[in-house]
């Protein structure tokens, strides 16, 4: 399945960059990460629980960044096992575009999910990826621009 | 199967103990969504607690305007109530159309709602009733509790004890099944009363059962399915799988909402 959509976030875009190439931000907005460690500047080894209704499977795997253009775009792919419950594989073209000191961060995925997760979850897959999808985004612009209520912090 | 250990308590305290000393432990219901995900090896819960000896989780009863319905309680039991086909007909009929004889016989209220599947039955009914759902802490609105896709506003430690239907107006429930499982492709849940009307719609939406409030505001307006024809779901927004597209679902929505307003037009008023 195919998804595509854009995240407008409050901040500039070289910050919007670094943060996507942070093991450390990547961990905390990829939901359900367990574990993110940078094996290499474009390589991660990573830990994902996915918890989906009844279903609660732990995909070890591997997260690779490629066509890298800073600070324009880059191309993040993931692929992960979960011993019998299956596998599942995505990845998305992101890239930034910069308007009025905020960035505009679009993006262009695709998930694939095989075995027995993808039997049970046939009817579920489509919603899922889009909620997990809109997890991921939705927490990165919330650890890459500041927040209102840390602004209102900041003036008092 | 994961191994995993199986608890039986005989009171709610120590499920609750139970619960809030193991962090993977699960409650077993009736266990047909649960046990079918455990023997697919798709969840490997540590313990699981099962409600089934645990006093007070069953029965139908009415007390004051509203019918209370322990979280235990199987659908067989709704679908044969005299008391719910007396007080909320719809109720018993949509039980009575749950899955199939095994599911139904096994199948909880409380299991049902807690797992918030997004093309169950139940969900349609709490909302389109405007229940109160009862835990050992709290009450919540149906319209608080059902917060997306398998997601409700329970606490990972909270009990489901009953459900509490108000009683009163009309209501119905219609429903076009999926013919192998009986899950609802689409179903539309509409209830007429004093207060206005309300549209709850299962087994389309995205994040799960949703008020579709535009048909609502029609509805309100002039109670007739005419009402209904320029009013339009976001095929979008709505569920895409093997069985059928978001558009597919977008309009079997309308098409079943349209019915349980002639339905009720036929019917004239209780």
């Amino acid at each position: 399945m195919d998804l595509t959509g854009s995240q407008r976030i409050e901040a500039p875009r070289e910050a919007v960059w670094r943060a996507l190439n942070d093991a450390d931000v990547l961990r905390r907005c990829i939901p359900g990460c367990q574990e993110l460690v940078q094996a290499s500047p474009t390589e991660f080894v990573a830990k994902v629980v996915l918890k989906i209704g009844p279903v609660k499977a732990t995909f070890a795997g591997a997260v690779t960044l490629s066509a890298l253009d800073p600070p324009n775009a880059y191309h993040i792919a993931g692929e992960g096992q979960g011993g019998v419950a299956g596998f599942a594989k995505g990845g998305a073209k992101v890239w930034l575009v910069e308007e009025e000191g905020a960035t505009i961060l679009h993006y262009e995925a695709q998930a694939n999910v095989g075995g027995k997760i993808a039997q049970l979850g046939a009817r579920l897959i489509d919603s899922t990826s889009k909620k997990l999808a809109g997890e991921f985004f939705g927490a990165f612009s919330r650890v890459v621009s500041p927040a209102p209520a840390d602004s209102v912090a900041h003036v008092e | 199967m994961f191994p995993f250990t199986y608890h039986r308590p005989v009171e709610l305290a120590s499920a609750h103990a139970l619960l809030v000393a193991n962090e993977e432990a699960k409650l077993l219901a009736g266990g047909q969504t649960l046990i079918a995900t455990l023997k697919q090896r798709l969840a490997s819960p540590s313990d699981l607690v099962d409600l089934a000896r645990v006093p007070g989780l069953t029965g139908i009863a009415r007390e004051g305007g509203a019918l209370v319905i322990g979280a235990m309680t199987r659908h067989a039991e709704v679908a044969a109530s005299q008391q719910v086909a007396a007080a909320i007909p719809a109720l018993a009929d949509l039980a009575g159309r749950i899955g199939d004889p095994a599911v139904r016989n096994r199948g909880t209220l409380g299991g049902s709602i807690a797992n918030n599947d997004p093309s169950a039955d139940y969900p349609a009914a709490c909302l389109g009733l405007d229940a109160t759902i009862v835990t050992d802490r709290r009450e919540l609105a149906a319209g608080d509790f059902f917060l997306g896709l398998f997601e409700t506003a329970l606490e990972p430690d909270e009990i489901i004890l009953s459900v509490r239907f108000p009683i009163g107006g009309t209501a119905t429930y219609a429903k076009f099944a999926n013919p192998a499982s009986r899950y609802a492709m689409a179903g539309a849940f509409l209830w007429r009363g004093e207060e206005g009307v309300r549209v709850a719609i299962t087994g389309a939406g995205q994040n799960g059962v949703f008020r579709w409030s535009a048909a609502e505001t029609a509805l309100v307006a002039d109670f007739s399915p005419a009402a209904l024809v320029d009013i339009g779901l976001d095929g979008d927004e709505m569920i895409a799988d093997i069985h059928g597209s978001g558009a597919y679902r977008a309009h079997l929505a309308g098409v079943m909402t349209r019915r349980a307003v002639a339905r009720i037009l036929e019917r004239g008023s209780p």
